[in-house]
């Protein structure tokens, strides 16, 4: 397990009067190398967990372990530093935190904190441009000169230059437009499945993950709702609306033709392309058996 | 071209631009000779990839940004310098992050910031108060702090403190953009009652569902006007939807793909239309 939280609850001001519980009983386990989706309407508790990954925060109840660090209520925390390197954190609109004068020197920036040579920090800025399908020539430009969805490219580089094994992002396609966000959703699945990295994506727009995310958390009101894979959820999309949001489209015909037909076992075709070459198999079939 | 902008000019056009260009260096302007005219009560789509110069476009017209040539007017009224404080009363904008036009430590105090400005007598500010939050659905939250909002109550609280202000057009500025489909949902709720009504519309936007429930598109791309077309004309246009860097709703998108694969249908309403429709006879599997 790349991330497993047992009965962890996060109480925000916890010896105040102004307490306030963010997180309830929170059992959740993330499977290493695969790539997940986080949903929860507004102030569920999706960045208090995310800050949990890495550290940010502790757990007021519970155990929280990383990778191989067990961060556990009340003890004092082991050194998280070399955690942090290996847990990347995208915060939303991350192409805010750009401050160096090149993209280079933006992108080695966190590398040479954590004590890399400046060759190979110079090196791993290199692979994670390319990683995120930005021309290398970008490394000599001004952060501020790049286009927006360049930008927020180049700072989710920035972060994977450290190299990490687990990539967190708080809504990383918000405001990009709608090629641009499927590009990234594009970039963020081959980290996946070709080098192998965890990756967690909270995101109000369920429907550009659907068809690419593995598993699924979904909160309310600081609890676990549902977690398990896509096919369970398709199976039972209004547990969706019980978590405050809305069916998207894709899973909603998807349902609707599974259900007709008794589809319901089978991995379901999220995207209008895979969804209506099932059903043009299904009128084939269709057409079979009424010659018969 | 020109001709039926002048005919649009005669009839109840509320905005029109002739010729408008904005830029620093007059070599390379952000826009360019941008010609077009919007009738009273039109709610139009402004479409184009990031960075094409929709922002900059409707800055322009209360001229939030200075015009570099052209002209424009607004209600009647040539966009000069004489003219600017009339004209920014009449247009009202929304923002992409609500966070950014807070500035009251309720959601009174918020709307009533607006009205003071206004000089409206407390029983007129009151009335206005009373009417927009019932209207938007917010009168339970006026003692609350911005802060304690969800993400679609600040963007209610932050149109409601707009149209008290009663401006003839509205502008929003890619406004569902951090919202879930839930309050995205109820925003078209909301722009629907605010056409019903009469407001002029103009919404930047990438939302499929938003440009589709619209009267009118202008794509904009490097600067000029690609096309002004209707938003069932540019779903139908993959050439232009590329080049926008947008989709076609879901629905629309399937009926496409069912359509290459030579299974005739129409853009399905809903689930259960597609499936009546491709499935008429009750047969059994």
């Amino acid at each position: 397990m790349a991330i497993q939280l047992q009965q962890v609850s996060y109480t925000y001001a916890d010896r105040s009067l102004w307490r306030q519980t963010a997180l309830h009983d929170i059992n959740l386990s993330i499977a290493q190398g695969s790539m997940v989706g986080i949903a929860g309407a507004t102030g569920s508790g999706k960045s208090t967990l995310l800050q949990l990954f890495n550290g940010i925060l502790k757990p007021s109840q519970g155990t929280v372990q990383v990778l191989d660090v067990t961060i556990q209520a009340g003890e004092k925390a082991p050194r998280l530093l070399p955690l942090r390197r290996r847990v990347g954190l995208v915060f939303q609109f991350p192409e805010q935190q750009m401050f160096e004068e090149t993209v280079e020197k933006d992108l080695i920036f966190g590398p040479l904190n954590f004590g890399m040579s400046p060759e190979e920090a110079k090196a791993r800025a290199r692979q994670a441009m390319t990683d995120m399908g930005l021309d290398l020539e970008l490394l000599e430009r001004n952060p501020f000169r790049l286009s927006g969805g360049q930008m927020r490219k180049a700072a989710i580089a920035s972060v994977l230059a450290m190299d990490p094994e687990i990539i967190v992002l708080d809504e990383p396609t918000a405001t990009l437009d709608p090629l641009s966000r499927a590009e990234l959703i594009g970039l963020l699945e081959r980290l996946c499945r070709e080098q192998g990295r965890t990756i967690i994506i909270v995101t109000h727009r369920m429907d550009e993950l659907l068809p690419y995310a593995d598993h699924w958390a979904l909160l309310k009101e600081g609890g676990l709702m549902f977690q398990g894979s896509g096919l369970a959820l398709a199976q039972d999309p209004d547990i969706l609306e019980r978590c405050g949001l809305s069916v998207p489209q894709s899973l909603r015909y998807w349902h609707a033709v599974a259900r007709r037909f008794g589809l319901e076992g089978e991995q379901p075709c999220l995207t209008a392309d895979s969804l209506a070459e099932r059903i043009a198999l299904l009128q084939a079939e269709g057409m079979r058996d009424s010659h018969e | 071209m020109k001709e039926t902008n002048i005919v649009n000019e005669t009839g109840d056009a509320v905005i029109s631009l002739e010729g408008v260009a904005f830029g620093y260096d007059p070599e390379h302007p952000i826009l360019h000779n941008i010609t077009l005219s919007v009738p009273r009560g039109q709610w139009v789509s402004i479409v184009g990839p990031n960075g094409c110069g929709k922002s900059t476009l409707v800055k322009l017209l209360n001229a939030l940004l200075p015009k570099s040539a052209g002209e424009i007017v607004v209600c009647g009224q040539p966009l000069e310098e004489e003219t600017i404080g009339s004209i920014r009363g009449s247009i009202g904008m929304v923002f992409q992050n609500p966070d950014n036009q807070f500035v009251g430590a309720t959601v009174e105090e918020d709307i009533l910031f607006g009205l003071e400005g206004l000089c409206l007598s407390y029983d007129e500010m009151d009335e206005r108060l009373k009417l927009y939050t019932e209207k938007l659905g917010i009168s339970h939250l006026l003692s609350k702090h911005p802060g304690e909002l969800s993400g679609g109550q600040k963007q209610r609280v932050a149109i409601a403190s707009i149209l008290a202000m009663k401006p003839g057009i509205v502008i929003f500025d890619e406004a569902s953009s951090m919202l879930d489909e839930g309050s995205r949902n109820e925003l078209l709720v909301i722009l629907q009652g605010m056409r019903d009504e009469g407001y002029t519309i103009l919404m930047i936007t990438h939302d499929a569902d938003e440009i589709l429930a619209s009267d009118r598109v202008l794509a904009l791309h490097g600067g000029s006007l690609a096309a002004d077309l209707t938003p069932e004309e540019l779903f139908r246009d993959q050439e232009l939807l590329a080049r926008c860097h947008l989709r076609e709703p879901y629905p629309w998108q399937l009926a496409r793909e069912l359509q290459r694969l030579g299974i005739r249908t129409d853009v399905p309403a809903s689930e259960k239309e597609l499936i009546d429709t491709l499935w008429p006879y009750n047969y059994s599997k």
